[in-house]
């Protein structure tokens, strides 16, 4: 178990820049998702961590120890690989055995046929295998031993990758996006049963991963990378409710956030679509600049009006996408070129029908202002700092 | 279902090409095998297993076998050995693996006949190169030190090289201690380069994880992460490249016509070019044909093993 520190790593590919300077301070224990659209440098960011790859700069703390010349097996950690990365032709025992043969018999223990001629290797093995059958037992694969992973389903696949990656009780997991091969029921499923893993095992855990919603239903802090750069660190609470940049706030939340535009005036007030918001903005702690602003409106903070009120949009029903428990309602407006979407209940949907004019509003207080830069506006730093609450 | 009879016209052509082309010659050649049939003969008289008798009775054809045994056993190990390693050591480059690939792949595209002339100038006791650069080490005393284990303490003229310097250095082609080494040497040279291509090709499909996956383990050496990850996800290329450099291997034929002719006193008489030897230069395609058959079915009983013992253990 042990903390891991990034401190300013970069990462070059010739000219190309994938990791802008990450800072990055992962606590002992917890369960930290690195989240962003495919080429963030998210895996590059955990291949560095790993040792798999080398930073152009910068320095890499595990434990409070410099590990920017150790070798990957001596950094103690343990990696679970999207495609599992199992070893076809050993069977699954074999394959969990591997990592502890490799740390624990030396050279010549693990030579074929001679090996068993050299002292201390029954003992040895006696014991790698009592620690395979103790993880073996623990994510239930007992009965799998004897298979290869050819013979087994993406889903035993992937707890036999987890248990090699347990064996050797490491002091961190590192996770690229592990459940990715896996089916929707299936991935849901593994999910709850990652986040119990990880609290009985109390280890850090560094999980990659493209796909907010398992962002945010398992992790402890969530970072949110996009062009090599590391735009928020924060619990999902924190990045969900105030995402401090206008590409967090697209990305966190599906469906995602709705990004109108508007202005504001000399006297601090925001006009959005023709309409004067209210000022209320919560956590508000500056008042924003004149100037163009964006308005972020999640979904779930627009509500139907049942007529043209004061502070009222409107726009035409496009689609209704029916989710069961909710729907979602897009909305064509005039002057926009994006759609909005309204979660709504499903009785609510029922009084509306496709095509036609309906008026909506937003819950007061709950809109976000992002500057002209992208950035939040009226960001005060208590969120920024990415401790937990 | 209608009676149509569509199907038939479908598979008719290809069956009936594949019938004429290719299994209609080996019946024809296995009917003539039983023969003593000569071209040009109006007729001709069965003589049974009668051919087959002398082939495996004769010296002259024991030592056609042995002479093919060996090259195949030479040139196989080596050239897949070489293939293997030279493919593992230009995938680790990051720059120039283009030109080695170009340059140990052109004895591949380059026709043996016309290289097999080049070597036999080489190998020339009297003007080749071959000889040449040995001789001109003998009177340097770094290289005869070298060679000749003068060095390590023996006496330089019991060491090949030594002894050699004194007499003279050996006829590669004329001489049937080196005879038929010299043409596996050449078959060698000429082959391992497509070995190392296939082997190129198989490691493209080894996937990276595997090896991050290796290395994350504690695999640190690469004779380790060799050992864990490459050897075994290359057992369907290695299957592939053993039974095709085998085949390969059985045919010899060109640098034997070439340079050697099957001589000196059969020590090079590899089977197919006892079977020109035979069914074309002396007409006698009765045994000739019956050379066929049997080359046929060893290659055919290698071929079947590979795939039925091999091929069942390297897929996983």
């Amino acid at each position: 178990m042990a903390g891991i520190k990034l401190r300013q790593v970069t990462k070059e590919y010739g000219s190309l820049n994938v990791l802008n300077s990450i800072d990055l301070d992962v606590a002992d224990g917890e369960f930290l998702t690195l989240v962003g659209p495919s080429g963030c440098g998210k895996s590059t960011t955990l291949r560095i961590i790993a040792g798999l790859e080398t930073q152009s700069t910068g320095d890499v703390e595990i434990d409070g120890v410099l590990v920017n010349d150790v070798r990957p097996s001596l950094r103690d950690l343990a990696m679970v690989f999207q495609s599992y990365a199992l070893y076809p032709h050993l069977t699954v025992q074999q394959n969990l055995m591997t990592p502890l043969r490799l740390r624990d018999l030396d050279f010549w223990q693990r030579l074929p046929l001679l090996g068993y001629l050299v002292p201390g290797r029954r003992a040895k093995m006696a014991k790698i295998q009592e620690e395979v059958r103790n993880v073996a037992e623990v994510l239930k694969i007992v009965p799998l031993l004897n298979r290869k992973p050819g013979q087994l389903s993406g889903g035993q696949r992937q707890r036999v990758a987890l248990g090699r990656a347990m064996v050797r009780n490491p002091a961190a997991f590192l996770m690229d996006e592990p459940l990715s091969n896996l089916d929707a029921s299936l991935r849901v499923h593994m999910r709850a049963e990652l986040s119990e893993l990880h609290r009985e095992l109390q280890s850090t855990f560094i999980y990659v991963t493209h796909d907010q919603a398992e962002a945010l239903t398992m992790s402890d802090r969530i970072a949110v990378m996009m062009d090599g750069d590391l735009l928020q660190l924060g619990t999902p609470d924190e990045v969900y409710k105030y995402p401090n940049d206008i590409r967090v706030a697209e990305f966190i939340g599906s469906p995602k956030m709705n990004i109108l535009p508007g202005v504001v005036d000399p006297n601090g007030q925001v006009t959005c679509l023709g309409f004067v918001l209210d000022q209320s903005l919560e956590g508000t702690a500056q008042r924003p600049e004149q100037g163009p602003v964006s308005v972020g409106l999640r979904p779930e903070h627009l509500a139907l009006r049942p007529d043209d009120t004061e502070g009222c949009f409107a726009g035409k029903l496009t689609y209704k996408e029916n989710l069961g428990s909710d729907v979602f309602l897009h909305l064509e407006t005039e002057g926009l070129e994006q759609r909005v979407v309204l979660r709504v209940k499903p009785h609510e949907a029922n009084l509306v029908k496709l095509g036609q004019n309906i008026f909506y509003g937003a819950e007061p207080g709950k809109m976000i202002l992002f500057g002209a830069d992208g950035k939040r506006v009226g960001f005060s730093a208590q969120q920024s700092d990415g401790k937990p609450d | 279902m209608s009676k149509s009879r569509a199907h038939y016209w479908f598979i008719g052509p290809a069956v009936a090409l594949m019938i004429l082309l290719l299994i209609m010659p080996i019946f024809v050649a296995a009917t003539l095998s039983m023969t003593d049939y000569s071209l040009g003969n109006s007729g001709f008289n069965w003589v049974g297993i009668e051919n087959y008798e002398k082939l495996f009775s004769r010296r002259s054809y024991q030592k056609m076998f042995s002479a093919s045994l060996t090259y195949v056993l030479l040139v196989v190990p080596i050239s897949v050995a070489l293939g293997l390693g030279s493919a593992l050591l230009i995938s680790s480059l990051r720059i120039g693996g283009e030109m080695y690939k170009a340059v140990f792949f052109l004895p591949v595209m380059a026709t043996l006949l016309a290289m097999a002339i080049v070597w036999e100038f080489a190998l020339n006791p009297i003007v080749g190169v071959v000889n040449d650069v040995l001789r001109s080490g003998c009177d340097k005393s770094l290289i005869y030190g070298l060679l000749s284990g003068s060095w390590l303490g023996y006496e330089p003229t019991t060491s090949w090289y030594g002894a050699a310097c004194i007499k003279k250095f050996p006829l590669w082609l004329g001489d049937k201690q080196y005879a038929l080494g010299t043409i596996a040497f050449i078959g060698i040279w000429q082959g391992f380069g497509f070995n190392m291509v296939l082997y190129l090709a198989g490691l493209t499909s080894v996937p990276r994880e595997l090896y991050h996956a290796a290395h994350m383990d504690g695999a640190d050496s690469a004779w380790e992460r060799f050992k864990l990850v490459t050897w075994p996800m290359l057992g369907p290329t290695n299957v592939f490249v053993i039974t095709i450099s085998s085949i390969r291997s059985f045919q010899v034929f060109d640098t034997v016509e070439a340079l050697t002719g099957g001589g000196p006193s059969k020590s090079t008489y590899v089977m197919v070019y006892a079977m020109f030897e035979k069914g074309v230069k002396q007409n006698l395609l009765g045994i000739g044909s019956a050379i066929t058959i049997v080359f046929l079915a060893f290659v055919l009983i290698l071929t079947l093993v590979q795939v039925y013992f091999v091929n069942r253990k390297v897929h996983y």
